[in-house]
């Protein structure tokens, strides 16, 4: 009835020519890029994509419960500008875990103001997400801007935990960001596929109505989808500042159409009720390998939009026309 | 049932750990096979000819020598540019231009060209912690903005200026600075006000526009550099107010000379983006045969 996992034989046809997919682009640039399948080459590509695809794994349940959030993107540099400003308090004094722990639940407790209020509008107002995160989208990237003017606020060198975040390595090999990102993969994946709580999204994506009549509380799931993509926003923005060594409250525009990019591609379907969080991390990889590839293989800026634009549209159109026949 | 479904994934994880162990632990080729020179360039914008006449010097430069040349665009995106700085390290470029987003936020970026000994130059707008750097190649924007006041007060010795800034920029900073530490000489010459205008043309229009509202006495614009200038022209022009208002601007791009000589813009303080690109380039090969570069 509905798309969950209870048919593996469907979910693997869904993954397998995105599989196929990756595949083939890893191929294409290894020969055209000497090395691209390094192991250090593909460590970075990890890295690369993991941004997009903590953000992207939000985006996905939206989507799937027939929403959108826009707001992503604004709300990465509003909880990065939150967080840094608390850590920057007290000058350059030694970080204490105190402190830590405070700007990271401030930043978080933001995020979860905003996608509460995205869930809750969504879910009782009838104002079309779409509408509502856009609003939302602007008063987050306003509420950034207040802090320094809009400059960027660099983190303070004694802030190392904070800053590891984003460039540390685990075991001095894997980056912090893509640990952060395979667990919340798991986690979300876990959430959607396993549980009641994912099902009762499927129904919701799939039809609305019914699933209300059937006895599902809609209010209290879509508010919690919401807030869970506010959240995932708030620690893409975490790692974000990290990595940029500073919260910049301009950064983080359009971030979320590379996400929508990324949950499309991997075939979740843009009207909700069908779609799997393995989908969109394979959709993030593509974009990331296509990506970096275009970048080493040396393609002019202007055509790496082109391809881009192209295989998103050819993805997409690939899933709708496999859809139309199964 | 579901032991097909865990084998499924068993098979994603073992494809996907093949393709990692297969391929080694292969360093990436410090140059391309062919005895080729590989140069890469990441631009903050290239949505500025600006950057377009600076990245033609370099790769006069480059080419001139038989080697190659990367172009990237940023796209005012600091995330999306150190990725883009990865791609190019990785690739194995022997030396990389950078014109930085964010003159800190790049630090990252600037820490692993270090620990991959690629030698990075700085090119038009600064960065931070120039420790980490080969060099810095950029015209003296402080003094650009200097020449820009100075340039105005002869026209309108008492000037009612509004500022279109690109606040993250230091060069752009740079210059407010320099036209500030100028005005500050002639206290007939006042500032309204100082907002955020992205340096592009269309983030200059509708800010001129609401800033022409909100201050009937303007008679002076400095867009800190040409393609916001042309945006607040645009908005001059379209409010009948051209006539009254002096534009200064830095840059000396062929568009706003263009512009100058159809009356709509004052000065443009010229720097030369072309003579950065080729000095930018020479420094690289002077460091790559061992030469030694001064810092600036």
């Amino acid at each position: 009835m509905n798309d969950n996992d209870a048919s593996p034989v469907i979910f693997l046809r869904r993954i397998f020519p995105l599989l196929v997919a990756m595949a083939a682009l890893l191929g294409i640039f290894q020969v055209w890029v000497p090395n691209f399948l390094s192991a250090a080459n593909m460590i970075d590509l990890a890295q690369q994509i993991s941004v997009n695809a903590i953000l992207a794994f939000g985006m996905t349940l939206t989507i799937l419960i027939g929403g959108i959030d826009l707001s992503v993107g604004a709300v990465i540099a509003l909880v990065g500008t939150v967080t840094v400003a608390i850590l920057s308090l007290g000058g350059g004094e030694p970080q204490t875990f105190f402190q830590f722990m405070v700007a990271l639940f401030s930043g978080l407790g933001v995020a979860l103001l905003f996608g509460g209020f995205n869930g809750i509008c969504a879910s009782k107002t009838g104002i079309p997400p779409f509408i509502i995160t856009l609003a939302t989208m602007q008063v987050a990237r306003g509420c950034a801007l207040r802090f320094n003017e809009g400059r960027p606020m660099p983190v303070p060198d004694s802030q190392q935990l904070y800053l590891s975040l984003g460039n540390g390595r685990l075991f001095e090999f894997l980056p912090v960001p893509v640990v952060i990102m395979l667990i919340i993969f798991v986690a979300m994946a876990l959430l959607l596929h396993k549980t009641q709580f994912g099902r009762h999204l499927f129904a919701i994506g799939g039809n609305r109505t019914a699933a209300w009549l059937s006895g599902i509380p809609l209010l209290r799931r879509e508010t919690v989808v919401y807030m869970i993509c506010a959240v995932l926003a708030g620690v893409a923005g975490m790692i974000h500042s990290a990595q940029l060594y500073s919260a910049e409250p301009a950064s983080g525009a359009g971030f979320e159409l590379n996400a929508i990019a990324a949950v499309v591609v991997g075939g979740t379907s843009f009207t909700g009720g069908i779609g799997s969080m393995h989908g969109t991390l394979l959709g993030a990889v593509i974009i990331g390998i296509l990506d970096k590839g275009l970048n080493q293989a040396g393609v002019h800026f202007s055509l790496q939009y082109v391809t881009k634009g192209v295989v998103i549209l050819g993805a997409v159109y690939l899933d709708v026309l496999r859809q139309r026949k199964g | 049932m579901r032991t097909r479904y865990l084998r499924g994934i068993g098979l994603m994880v073992a494809l996907a750990s093949g393709l990692l162990l297969s391929c080694g632990d292969k360093e990436p080729a410090s140059q391309p096979a062919s005895g080729k020179k590989l140069f890469g360039v990441v631009f903050q914008t290239m949505n500025n000819p600006f950057f377009v006449d600076l990245n033609a010097g370099m790769l006069e430069v480059i080419q001139s020598h038989g080697d190659e040349l990367v172009t990237l665009d940023s796209q005012f995106n600091s995330l999306k540019q150190k990725n883009d700085i990865s791609d190019l390290i990785l690739k194995g470029v022997s030396a990389l231009f950078i014109n930085p987003v964010n003159w800190e936020g790049i630090k990252g970026s600037l820490l692993q060209a270090k620990e991959k000994g690629v030698p990075s130059i700085v090119v038009d707008a600064p960065v931070k912690d120039d420790e980490l750097v080969l060099c810095q190649v950029a015209s003296d924007n402080v003094e650009a903005g200097r020449l820009a006041a100075r340039a105005l007060q002869k026209v309108r010795p008492d000037a009612q200026i509004v500022i279109l800034h690109h606040s993250v920029n230091k060069a752009c900073i740079d210059r407010v600075e320099g036209f500030k530490e100028e005005l500050a000489k002639f206290p007939e010459m006042r500032i309204l006000d100082i907002q955020e205008g992205h340096g592009t043309t269309e983030g200059g229009r509708p800010v001129m526009r609401d800033l022409l509202g909100r201050f009937p006495e303007i008679n002076a614009v400095f867009p800190i550099n040409d393609p916001s200038a042309l945006g607040a022209i645009s908005a001059l022009e379209s409010a009948g107010k051209l006539k009254d208002v002096t534009v200064v601007s830095v840059d000396g791009s062929p568009e706003a000379i263009a512009a100058i000589k159809a009356g709509k813009l004052h000065s443009t303080s010229a720097q030369s983006p072309r003579e950065i690109g080729r000095v930018a380039a020479e420094k690289a090969y002077d460091f790559l045969a061992g030469k030694p570069v001064d810092k600036t």
